[in-house]
This record gives C-alpha cells, structure tokens and sequence, in this order.
C-alpha cells in the first residue's frame, strides 16, 4: 500500500482514522499546511510581527521555529528566540547547544537567559533547600516571567511556544476535571492579556498531535534535544496524559473531538467573564499582576527565607 | 534471522525468529509504539514492516513522560 497523496512506495505514517498513508514528502509539507492554515485561521501572526520562539531544543519548540522560518523567508515576520537555562545539571545544557546551532543556522537573534542571572537561584538549588513546594511550580511561573520580560526587551509582538494537541487536551480535561473554569477559559491558540505588559502568547502547533511533531522532526531531520527532565514527576497532568493516550488507541480522533468541543464551550465562557479586575504592576519587579507581588515575586522571597533557616 | 537495533543510542546484534515485525519487536523491548518513531536502514517505518536478516532497526523515543 502506497502512499495515498502521491503514490510512492515509501509510506512512514499512517492516520488510522482516515486512511490516509503518507510518504515522508507528503506528510511533512501537509504538517506546514496545516500549520499556517491555523495561523490564519485563529489570527495568530499578522504581517510585521516580532515573533520569538520559547526554543527549548526540544522537539516541539524546533518544528515551530522550522516552520516559522518558512514566514521570515518569505519577508511576513521577524523571527527571533529566547532558551530558559531553569539550571538543571546533565539535562539543559544539551538543549541550549541545540537551540543555539539552530537560531546560528538561520541567522536569528537568540537569547539565553537563566533563572540564576534573573532570581538569584537555579532550579537545582532551589530543589536542594528544605521541603520545596513541585520543580514544576517554580519552573512553570519563573519561565513565565523571564519569557514575557525577554519578549518585550528583545522588542517581540508575540510569543510562539510550541504546546501540541497533547499538551491542549490534557490542559482541557485537567482543568475541567479540577474544576478550574478560570484557567479553562484562558487555554486556546492564542492569549488575550488584561496588560500591555504581557505579550500576547500563542500556541500554532496546538492542532498537531504529540506522535505526529516526533514524525516530523525525525522525518526532516531536524536536531533535538529528546530526553526527560530529572524532576518530570509523576502529575496529575501526566495521569490524564496517559489517559488520553490509552483511549486515543481504539478511539483516534478524541484529542480532536475534545478540542473541537471545547472551542464551542469557549464561547460560552467568555461570555461569562464578568470579572473586570484591574492589573496593576508588582511594587517589586514591576511586571503586571493582580496582586501587590506578581507570583515570581512571591516565591523569591520565600525561597530567602527557606535559604536563611 | 540477525539484525541489529539501535536503541537508546545502544548497539546490539539480535537474534530472532523469521517474519519478527517491528510491532512484535516494541513490545519484546516494552517500548510503546506511541512514544517512538522507528527507523528501518535509515528510512521510517510503520509497525507492521517486517525486519529482514542484516536490517538496521533504530528506536528513536519521541515522547518521555511526565
Ligand atoms: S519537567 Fe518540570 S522542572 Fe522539568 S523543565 Fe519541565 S516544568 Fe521544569
Ligand atoms: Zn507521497
Ligand atoms: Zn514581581
């Protein structure tokens, strides 16, 4: 059985669901369709945009910036990257060589910024001190923070992260799940910040399964970082992964059904937001937040203080 | 029927029955097929592609959990 675009005899994936066998030509250029099919379609970049890649060296963040790079090459966008160093020994360090040789290759601004420089402390010793609250925690709000100021010093008008469709559906059921409506309404391809500060976030491989962005960075060829964080542990999110998964086996298409049926709650959800907060900055960093002290703020000061006992 | 599988960057020399297809080899190394992307003499392959005598298979784990 050949492959159902072309004809070739080299098939190297199969989409169960709807027959379709592709050779490895066929499947990588209908990936870039479909990826800049979503990104007009969900109004993601507009001509003239800053993009900057959160470049991790991972499989995802590479497929994005490859596929970006088809926009700079084409004069639409500028396109730029920044590489979290979170500070984790035997793990980053291959990542941040990969993200650099990529951002070389393509001649793109690239930055590497790390949480020592910016807080003071690196995950792994934040790890070390006494009874620390999950490495994800802190990881997730310090990454935040120091993407958001990096986009606005490196002058970016939106922020690319390369989240997939696993990543979307785990948020989804999660979320509903906990019964988190606040942060199920803020899940979807693209932010819409309450500042000015915060620069708008959006997520174009939110539509392209887990499995299918490996295919593709195996298939082109792509350097990437494929290994395990040391402090990945077992979450609530990666129980609800292994969920999905399992179902995905006898049922295909229910990472796409999940989506497609959250896309019509979301509307409704909107709607419901009635909450008219306003967003102040943080008296000690400056960044938005509701609160007198952003979160990044918060747990600075009390990591200080678990250092001094 | 001997091949050799490259695996987690490790090399070995495999001896195994005729006809062994790649989906039968994932699950003698406990490896979900869900999490790889297979290599057969360099060109991608799908599970049900029969590993021949003298094949190069290469287990390339795409998805690590957590
Ligand atoms: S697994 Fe957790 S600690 Fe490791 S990089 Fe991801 S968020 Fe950070
Ligand atoms: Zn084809
Ligand atoms: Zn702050």
């Amino acid at each position: 059985m050949n492959c159902t675009k072309c004809g070739k005899k080299e098939v190297m994936m199969e989409r169960k669901h709807s027959g379709q066998r592709l050779c490895p030509e066929c499947f990588i250029s209908g990936i870039q369709k479909k990826v800049l099919k979503d990104i007009r379609k969900y109004g993601l970049i507009e001509k003239g945009d800053n993009v900057m890649v959160a470049l991790s060296g991972g499989k995802d963040s590479v497929m994005l910036l490859d596929i970006l790079s088809s926009l700079q090459n084409r004069g639409i966008i500028d396109l730029m990257a920044v590489t979290i160093d979170e500070g984790i020994q035997g793990y980053r360090q291959d990542g941040i060589k990969i993200a650099e040789n990529h951002a070389r290759r393509l001649g793109i601004e690239h930055r590497v910024v790390s949480f020592k420089e910016y807080f003071n402390i690196s995950l792994d010793e934040i790890m070390a001190l006494p009874f620390p609250r999950g490495a994800c925690t802190y990881c997730g709000v310090f990454r935040r923070w120091l993407i958001n100021r990096t986009a606005r010093e490196m002058g970016a008008t939106k922020i690319a992260t390369g989240h997939n469709l696993d990543d979307e559906t785990q948020s989804i059921m999660m979320n509903y799940l906990e019964g988190n409506i606040e942060n199920l309404r803020r899940i979807g391809p693209r932010s819409h910040p309450k500042s000015d500060k915060f620069i708008v976030k959006i997520k174009p491989l939110g539509e392209i399964p887990e499995r299918e962005v490996g295919l593709y960075v195996v298939a082109k060829g792509l350097e990437v970082h494929f290994a395990g964080c040391p402090y990945s542990q077992e979450s609530f999110r990666a129980e609800i992964g292994e969920i999905i998964k399992n179902l995905s086996k006898n049922h295909p298409t229910i990472m796409y059904s999940t989506l497609r049926g959250f896309h019509k709650i979301k509307t409704a959800l909107k709607k419901e937001d009635s909450r008219n907060f306003t967003m102040d900055n943080c008296i000690k960093c400056g960044e938005p937040s509701a609160q007198e002290l952003c979160r990044a703020c918060v747990f600075c000061e009390e990591l200080e203080k678990k250092k001094t006992h | 029927m001997k091949f050799t599988l490259i695996n987690n960057k490790k090399t070995e020399q495999l001896s195994f029955k005729n006809n062994l297809t790649i989906k039968e080899l994932l699950d003698q190394i406990e490896k979900p097929l869900e999490t790889v992307v297979i290599k057969k003499n360099g060109q991608i392959v799908l599970e049900d592609e029969i590993i021949q005598e003298g094949d190069t298979i290469e287990v390339i784990q795409i998805i690590y959990g957590g």
